[in-house]
């Protein structure tokens, strides 16, 4: 009895390896002889108005497509958009993460990788995905090697994920009251020092501005992500000369507050707090609080920075659609680009053009179904629909490009130009039509402003050169609780005194580099050296 | 067992009809229980074996008995925690707010108790109960965004008022941003939302005490504050030496959603509490080994406060909870 079952159980086992290694031999013209059936992450931003993310006309295109071409039935699962590292961890712990995923946080991918959770693409049926290439045309053609194996381990060739493509890196720029300074008769503010005189007048001038509001008056806003929210005034301070490889062992955090001189920066915003131009109480609403948005859109806030389009987003409730309704016609944010470092240019350090994470969690049953899925979403056709959608429901062809039109019915995108489905790219991948529809993308925005901060943000960008020097263990280890140690160092250095402000912030930086930021440091600068014999002077 | 050892057969026989009938009494009732044991046992007792998971190498995929010994003996990840200075902090957190919490948030709802017995109108003893109640069905998510719209340093209702009253535009009261204020905050606000609902047990006790004491003691010249100090006092006393075990029992354990909530970034030094240790380093960064460590660390410490407690109130004479 016990022979028999043995001997049943290796048939099993032998057959199940044929059907694995069949499983390449089965595409005849890309089509599987059988219908395979795979699930797909889609995050769900849950916007007011918005389509059931897995369920409408961009999904339904998606999945005819794929059945047409690959004989291959796509399910989308939903994972919520702001609670996606969360989500996605639960999911992978649970066993029940979608087979094909897409997440921000490499270290999640890492994580799970080294406890057997994720499938190497370098190791798909016992073929490397070169072995692949031949099938996979158009995720060649958009990604090319740099993003397919950027995150490639120099020595193991284990190859986690794939790195989807930037294809606009317009990181984050500094909007400012383009009608107050009209009424103030300010110039646009071209250095730092003209920038603190315009948050002055706005303090001061708070009863010529708001009238009976101006108690309410917010010179300069910011919010408890310090980092992200003040990048282009700190990293102005950042030497011209510093090296990429020092930038590189400096570069954990991706929001630059390991480079050099990088506290000078927060210095000055600490003054601006400590003279009452910054919103007093943003430390204390949480990230998911609308409050200094809404500030914003009452027409209360003089400048800030943030994400390069972000008071642009959002049609009828974007910031500037709404800032026009409440205060008039001339209201607008503008775009300036007033911070110049020790050689006199405006830097600003942009990523290189990697974006979203593309993986296959290991209880996903079909990854070359997978994979021909990820070649599908990279096709330029399917981009070019997913982004732009249909001729007079949502966009308009004109000359050098396509006007957006405002749709509230079934065509709507839940995400702009539909990112969200775009997994291997990020920003519109239209190629000479790009610039004009960017321009034009956005409903209810003068596209002269667009322009204007498309600009601005990319003007004298720095794009880090790449190291890859494989998984750091230190990160892997510390790397998701550091922000929030960062986040709370600069929260209270801001905040401080401007006589305590050295304190708190050494003391910040030391529990930082306490809690796992040293050893980061330390391991990064050996890999550099053992890779690219670089020492650090 | 062994007494039926000694039982004739025939006395075992009569025992097994007894038990027969039993059975075909109550049968029904242990078949109603089946479902409850089944949680218990599925939901409480198996998950117990993954506890080896604290003392076992890192990995969600693989059962911890499959799992090779952490370093050190096993002891790698207490040892890990314990050399943690976050999780050190987390700690003196979580003893720090939980023993306010005690010292302020359980006498209470007590004193509410006391309170809403003495009231005499009974439709406004109802009406004012039913609001006490009210704040125990809100979330912390809710109320922490209340809480900030009232208490927010510069644009919270009160700090607006209270910038109106003093004449002094940058006079503020940092409730939600410096230390004090914010554990003062936090413990307040605890206090606002249960207090309520923590007097109905209280209540329930309070039915039992017979009216012939009040009236024996009203007929002795015993005041109304002579009244609630030697009867309805002594009346609730079980119930509150058995609530004060059980809180003691939770004194290292810690909720999740009050301090995430109530949190900012500038107070972490005191709000980062265990639970939310737990949540960054093991839902967060997947350290699971090590969070197991902190929760089975948890666990025995509530164990050995609540059995200690227990025991001393046996030895002072009364009934305990074991």
């Amino acid at each position: 009895m016990k022979k028999l079952l043995t001997l049943v159980l290796a048939l099993a086992l032998v057959l199940s390896m044929c059907a694995i290694s069949a499983s390449a031999e089965e595409l005849v013209d890309g089509k599987f002889a059988e219908t395979k059936h795979i699930t797909v992450e889609i995050y769900n931003r849950n916007n007011d108005g918005g389509t059931d993310p897995t369920n409408n006309v961009y999904t339904d295109y998606i999945k005819a497509g794929m059945l047409e071409k690959h004989n291959v039935e796509v399910e989308f699962v939903s994972i919520g958009r702001w609670t996606e590292v969360d989500d996605m961890n639960t999911a992978l712990a649970a066993g029940d993460a979608p087979d094909v995923c897409v997440t921000y946080s490499y270290p999640t991918i890492q994580s799970y990788a080294g406890m057997g959770g994720i499938i190497n693409l370098n190791d798909i049926g016992g073929k490397k995905l070169e072995e692949y290439k031949d099938i996979l045309p158009n995720l060649w053609n958009l990604l090319g090697d740099f993003n397919i194996y950027y995150d490639q381990d120099p020595e193991s060739g284990d190859l986690w994920a794939i790195e989807a493509t930037l294809a606009d890196n317009a990181r984050i720029n500094c909007f400012i009251r383009k009608d107050w300074l009209d009424k103030l008769g300010l110039a646009l503010p071209t250095t730092e020092e003209e920038f603190h005189n315009c948050l002055v007048a706005f303090r001061d001038n708070a009863e010529t501005l708001l009238g009976a509001d101006a108690d309410k008056m917010v010179p300069y806003s910011t919010s408890y992500d310090v980092a992200w929210r003040n990048d282009l005034l700190c990293v102005s301070y950042v030497p011209d000369e510093v090296k990429d490889e020092d930038l590189y062992i400096n570069g954990f955090d991706d929001r630059h507050v390991l480079y050099p001189g990088y506290k000078e920066g927060v210095r000055v915003l600490n003054k601006w707090y400590n003279e009452g131009l910054v919103w007093k109480d943003f430390a204390e609403y949480a990230s998911d609080s609308t409050h200094e948005d809404d500030m914003m859109k009452a027409g209360f806030v003089g400048a800030f920075m943030h994400n390069w389009d972000y008071p642009y987003r959002g049609g009828e409730d974007s910031i500037q659609a709404n800032l026009q309704r409440n205060v008039g016609e001339d209201a607008a944010y503008i775009a300036v680009d007033s911070f110049v470092n020790n050689a006199g240019v405006h830097r600003k350090f942009l990523a290189p053009p990697i974006d979203r994470k593309v993986f296959f969690p290991a209880t996903n049953d079909e990854p070359l179904a997978s994979l021909l899925y990820v070649d599908f979403i990279s096709d330029p056709e399917t981009i070019a629909f997913l982004q732009l959608g249909k001729e007079g429901e949502t966009y308009n062809a004109i000359e050098g490009g396509y006007e957006k039109i405002a749709t509230t019915g079934d065509y709507l995108q839940n995400s702009l130009n539909n990112i969200d489905y775009t997994i291997t790219v990020n920003g519109l991948y239209l190629g000479d039509a790009t610039a004009v529809t960017t321009a034009m993308g956005y409903e209810k925005v003068d596209p002269e402003l667009i322009k204007v901060a498309n600009a601005a943000a990319k003007a004298d960008g720095r794009v880090v050169a790449t190291f890859n020097c494989g998984a750091i263990e230190a990160e892997q280890e510390y790397g998701t609780r550091l922000p929030e140690f960062r986040d709370s160092m600069l929260n209270k250095a801001v905040t401080a005194s401007e006589a305590d402000f050295d304190a708190v912030y050494d003391q910040g930086m030391q529990d930082y580099l306490d809690n796992g930021g040293q050893e980061i440091i330390n391991e990064r600068t050996e890999k550099i050296a053992q890779f690219y014999g670089y020492t650090a002077e | 067992m062994s007494r039926s050892a000694n039982l004739t057969p025939s006395q075992a026989g009569m025992k097994q009809a007894n038990f027969r009938s039993y059975m075909r009494r109550y049968g029904t009732l242990y078949l109603l229980l089946i479902l409850p044991i089944a949680f218990f046992i599925i939901f409480r007792y198996i998950p117990m074996a993954w506890i080896l998971g604290a003392f076992k190498e890192n990995n969600i995929f693989k059962a911890p008995w499959e799992l090779p010994w952490a370093k050190n003996n096993g002891f790698e990840f207490f040892i890990k925690a314990f050399n943690d200075r976050t999780f050190i902090n987390a700690l003196r957190n979580t003893i720090t707010l939980n023993l306010l919490d005690l010292a302020c948030g359980f006498p209470a709802p007590i004193l509410l108790a006391l309170m809403l017995n003495e009231l005499t109108f009974k439709r406004f003893k109802k009406v004012t109960q039913t609001v006490l109640y009210m704040p125990h069905f809100l979330s912390w998510i809710i109320i922490s965004g209340l809480a900030l719209r009232l208490l927010a340093s510069n644009d919270g209702l009160i700090n607006i008022l209270y910038k109106r009253m003093s004449g002094n535009p940058d006079a503020s009261i940092p409730f939600m941003s410096s230390n004090n204020w914010w554990v003062a905050t936090y413990v307040v606000l605890g206090i606002w939302k249960e207090a309520g609902w923590g007097t109905i047990i209280y209540l329930a006790a309070l039915t039992g005490i017979s009216p012939e004491l009040y009236e024996a003691a009203a007929v002795d010249g015993a005041g109304r504050f002579k009244r609630i100090w030697h009867v309805t006092l002594p009346g609730l006393r079980p119930t509150i030496i058995t609530l004060l075990i059980m809180n003691l029992g939770r004194i290292l354990g810690s909720e999740f959603d009050r301090p995430l909530a109530l949190s900012n970034k500038l107070v972490t030094d005191v709000s980062q509490v265990i639970s939310i240790y737990v949540y960054q380093n093991g839902l967060k960064a997947n350290k699971f080994a090590l969070t197991t460590a902190v929760g089975l660390f948890q666990s025995v410490v509530g164990v050995i406060f609540l059995v200690g407690a227990n025991a001393l109130a046996k030895r002072a004479g009364e009934r305990g909870i074991m």
